[in-house]
């Protein structure tokens, strides 16, 4: 676990320089590397399949009505040997995470990929591409 | 009209942190990946089978650490290749398509599509698990739980009046020295080299196959496309490990695509407004 969720390091320096994202295969091509954000609600549900697993969150906007939000995971096979087996996310259900999302570029409301989830508990699991390039990590569908 | 606003109110809140270039970047992420891309040690000499060649079997993954790299925590150092040798109508035909459309029409990973040869190995991120034998090599893929069977035993081709194009392509295997090499014919032209790189009904794939050593699988293929490319075309080597952990490969099948209909939308997307090429 503590492999999983490595260190932490100053954000301001994770961000400062962003490496591009290669287009090989990249998530970057569907979602916004420049429209990316912390995004807070409750876990309504998990989808463990492929080729691409989706969470599913209401999302609360200010006095707005609670509104659904998708994310758009990496397979079952990378989700289940990076640690966020089914248990581990459904653990969650019901709870509040924060999940960092990249909008879709192809302006669909509350459609996002996700890179990374704060689960309930505090851990934090690495769901998909690191479509921000905050890492440099590699980039597969 | 209060109901509007408040969506709008609703939706600004969701929009993501673009919106917020002044502030200091605020995202909870704590984790840098989850796979250290420390190199497996050679692990002694290659295995070999009763015939004396050397033995593939074992699970393997991309990459030289014997797991699943998806999260390494560096890039992958990129691959030195030698570009594309086009035509000129090919290349003018290659570089006509957007980067979204070469990711929606001209990938097989995209469409859920068989990827072909050489797409078995280099479009696939996942374990792969080889079997080989005397005058036979299996290759069983996760991706898709795809699998095709060579025979190694120095066969020619099906005569050419019995092909027909197949995705994986007419294949028959051969040993030069300890590299297998197979070669593929009359491969169907729905399959790519590789993203937006088509291919014409004469292509000719050779795949080579060696292992140096335990731990470490090297791949290479020639790209022969006499219609398309001025020139043959090799690859680099590239590096498989062997699974530090024999780990099985697991039930992968593609049956809730939605980055096709997502794609589809984007491209409409981007022609409205003039998206440049």
């Amino acid at each position: 676990m503590t492999q999983t969720i490595g260190i932490v390091f100053a954000l301001a320096v994770l961000l400062a320089a962003p490496a591009p994202a290669a287009a090989h295969h990249a998530f970057a091509v569907e979602f916004d590397a420049k429209n990316c954000a912390d995004v807070t609600g409750v876990l309504t549900r998990v989808s463990y399949e492929n080729p691409h697993a989706y969470i599913f969150l209401d999302v609360k906007g200010g006095d707005g009505p609670t509104e659904e939000a998708t994310f758009q995971l990496s397979s079952t096979s990378n989700l289940r040997r990076g640690g966020a087996t089914p248990a581990v996310l459904n653990a969650s259900v019901g709870k509040e995470v924060v999940v960092r999302g990249c909008a879709s570029r192809n302006g669909e409301r509350h459609r996002y990929a996700a890179s990374f989830i704060k689960l309930a508990d505090g851990t934090v699991q690495r769901l998909g591409q690191d479509v921000e390039g905050i890492f440099g990590t590699k980039i597969w569908r | 009209m209060k109901t509007i606003a408040r969506l709008a109110l609703a939706a600004a809140a969701l929009v993501p942190a673009a919106v917020a270039a002044q502030d200091p970047p605020r995202t909870f992420v704590e984790a840098r990946g989850s796979v250290k891309p420390v190199p497996l040690p050679p692990g002694g000499p290659t295995p070999r089978l009763a015939d004396g060649r050397p033995d593939f079997s074992g699970v393997w993954f991309p990459g030289p650490t014997g797991r699943a790299n998806a999260w390494s925590v560096v890039p992958d150092e990129p691959v030195k290749e030698d570009p594309i040798p086009f035509q000129p109508w090919a290349l003018e035909k290659y570089n006509a398509m957007t980067r979204t459309e070469k990711e929606l029409f001209a990938n097989a990973n995209v469409q859920c599509l068989p990827p072909g040869t050489p797409g078995m190995f280099t479009e696939n991120p996942y374990a792969i698990r080889l079997i080989t034998k005397p005058g036979l090599f299996v290759h069983l893929i996760e991706n898709n739980n795809r699998w095709r069977v060579v025979h190694t035993d120095g066969r020619p081709h099906k005569p050419a009046e019995e092909l027909e194009p197949l995705f994986n392509g007419d294949m028959v295997g051969r040993w030069e020295g300890d590299t297998l090499v197979i070669d593929s014919i009359s491969i169907d032209t729905r399959t790519w080299i590789r993203d937006g790189w088509f291919h014409s009904e004469d292509l000719h794939v050779i795949e080579r196959l060696r292992r140096p050593s335990r731990n470490y699988l090297e791949y290479q293929f020639t790209i022969e496309d006499p219609k398309v490319l001025t020139k043959p075309w090799t690859s680099a080597w590239r590096t498989y490990s062997l699974s530090v952990n024999d780990e099985d490969l697991t039930e992968n099948f593609c049956t809730n695509n939605q980055q096709v209909e997502q794609l589809r939308k984007l491209i409409e997307v981007e022609k409205s407004k003039g998206i440049q090429r």
